[in-house]
């Protein structure tokens, strides 16, 4: 008879990177980065001069933060749930002798992993679209050298910053089987992120704080990193100690 | 005998439901338990409560000698599960399902290949499981039980969707495994034949109470054993003989004899035989009718008294 013993952490969180293998989660996290280099590539096609390596990377890091990262958050957080929600294996992993909070945990860190993921190939996506663009037409070839370092500390902010959007999104979606209220609070969510650019407390909308980290304000956009980073930390903590005890019936 | 599980008064409500109330079952080591009840019974969520995903309201339970409410992961430890709803990841082929598993309850790789060899999935082990028929999921579902050759093997509705063949095949299993590996089966069906076959105890719920419980043979043998005689004159067939003394009702164009727990039947039968022969009365057959588990079944059923709150 084998004995049984229980994992560690590390183990859960490597299953929760395995299961995404052949999924939607993992296909999204490919694509929403993609189209926006793909839109910085035909944008740049667009012009009739070079314009800075700057002006290429804020346009792709402003459509990140301000549209495609809550939208993708939202998509991203139900398909990861659907895995679990889909085959119906709560009642399979909350049997198994492992604590449930490493159940929990383990996706919202694999979560937070592969938005990271998105970024760095953002990033990368972004400066391989600029380069095509000069080469396809070299008259808009970008102009100065790009910085790649200010470009990565833009979107580790921005990073950092979704935490409390990927906290509420993914607790909502674990919480409840159905897509719809995910969905519905990530769609209404960017919707009012979107109407409302502007007002002061975007600086506390989950899904409107990415995009103050572009804020001209370094306090404005200083406190949105502050209450995006410590409220998704705080919100975590809560999600995985409401759903590790709650009774999935 | 000590007992591999064990419940003291477990109840359980949802809202003013009474889902399992006051059940106390005791499931002997290297058994094989039938778990019965028609649907709604209350089998599921009893055993939600013993895999500690459902919190009792009152009661315990204990698994492998483990309270379950006081140490869940200590008597998880301890049970391999084969739940109604299968859980697989469809996009991951059947070996990597069960690797999966295999890696959070923290046993060896080997124990993957032996599991599928166990229920014969090797050679359909690196498909997807979105490919899987409902029968091949349910089979890697037992293997995903089996992982780490736990003493307790909690199976609920382990047939369902399986062909006939798949049916035999599992039953065979199911009744070899206490003796192959030691293990306890606790096994939950409204499949009353598929239970007769496997079980050697038994346990009944009816609208969330234990009305049943022991082991089956001894239990059947203490069933009244019942003969049908068939006649052309089944009113008169019966009076005569009552007039003998014997315990008979006329039922369905026939007479129904009784005999108590106990009774030679054999003899009796032929007693009757002689009685009804001498008043002249044809008999066209004499069927024994068996000690069944679904008579069983039927009489503790009967005698519970439904719940009010039964949904």
């Amino acid at each position: 008879m084998s004995t049984i013993h229980t994992p560690r952490f590390t183990t859960a969180l490597a299953i929760e990177a395995y299961k995404l293998r052949r999924s939607l989660a993992l296909l999204l996290a490919g694509v929403a980065p993609l189209l926006i280099a793909v839109f910085v590539f035909f944008n740049m096609l667009q012009m009739d001069k070079p314009s800075p390596w700057e002006m290429a990377f804020k346009g792709s890091a402003g459509i990140w933060a301000f549209f495609m990262l809550p939208m993708s958050v939202t998509a991203l957080t139900a398909l990861v749930a659907n895995s679990e929600h889909g085959p119906r294996t709560w009642d399979h992993l909350r049997a198994l002798p492992i604590p449930r909070w490493h159940l929990y945990s383990a996706k919202a860190t694999c979560v937070l992993g592969v938005v990271l993921l998105m970024s760095l190939a953002l990033a990368l996506m972004t400066w391989l679209a600029v380069q095509a663009a000069g080469w396809w037409k070299p008259n808009v070839a970008a102009s100065g050298a790009p910085e790649i370092a200010v470009y990565l500390m833009l979107l580790g902010r921005i990073f950092l910053a979704a935490w409390l959007l990927v906290a509420v999104q993914l607790w909502i979606a674990l919480r409840y089987a159905s897509f719809v209220p995910a969905l519905a609070t990530g769609i209404g969510g960017t919707f009012f992120a979107v109407v409302a650019t502007s007002a002061k407390i975007g600086a506390f909308l989950p899904w409107q704080i990415p995009v103050n980290q572009l804020a001209s304000d370094p306090a404005r956009a200083q406190l949105a990193l502050m209450v995006g980073f410590a409220g998704g930390c705080i919100t975590l903590i809560a999600m995985t100690w409401h759903l590790g005890r709650r009774e999935v019936l | 005998m000590s007992h591999a599980i064990e419940t003291q008064g477990l109840t359980r409500r949802f809202g003013d439901r009474t889902a399992v109330d006051d059940v106390s079952l005791t499931v002997p080591e290297r058994s094989v338990y039938g778990f019965l009840g028609r649907n709604g019974a209350g089998k599921t969520t009893t055993i939600k409560l013993l895999l500690g995903l459902l919190r009792p309201d009152a009661g315990s339970a204990r698994v492998a000698g483990i309270d379950i409410t006081r140490d869940r992961i200590g008597a998880a430890r301890k049970v391999g599960a084969l739940l109604e709803t299968q859980g697989f990841y469809p996009n991951l082929a059947g070996r990597e399902n069960l690797d999966l598993s295999r890696r959070l309850l923290g046993v060896p790789a080997s124990e993957v290949d032996r599991v599928l060899e166990v229920t014969e999935l090797g050679a359909h082990s690196r498909r997807r499981v979105a490919d899987y028929s409902l029968g091949m999921r349910q089979r890697l579902g037992l293997a995903r039980a089996m992982l780490g050759a736990t003493p307790v093997l909690i199976l609920d509705e382990p047939t369902n969707g399986l062909d006939p063949e798949g049916i035999a095949d599992m039953r065979g299993f199911l009744r070899e495994l206490p003796a192959r590996t030691g293990a306890t089966v606790l096994l939950s069906s409204h499949l009353l034949g598929e239970i007769e076959q496997t079980a050697t105890h038994i346990g009944i719920l009816s609208h969330g109470r234990l009305v049943l419980e022991g082991a089956l043979d001894q239990l059947k043998s203490g069933l009244a054993s019942e003969v049908t005689v068939e006649t052309d004159t089944p009113e008169h067939a019966t009076a005569i003989a009552r007039e003998h003394g014997f315990d008979v009702v006329h039922a369905d164009d026939a007479l129904v004899a009784r005999f108590a727990p106990g009774e030679d039947v054999r003899a009796g039968t032929a007693a009757l035989n002689r009685v009804l022969c001498m008043a002249g009365i044809h008999i066209h057959a004499l069927a024994p009718r068996l000690r069944t588990l679904e008579a069983l079944y039927r009489q503790a059923a009967l005698s519970a008294a439904p719940a009010p709150a039964l949904s």
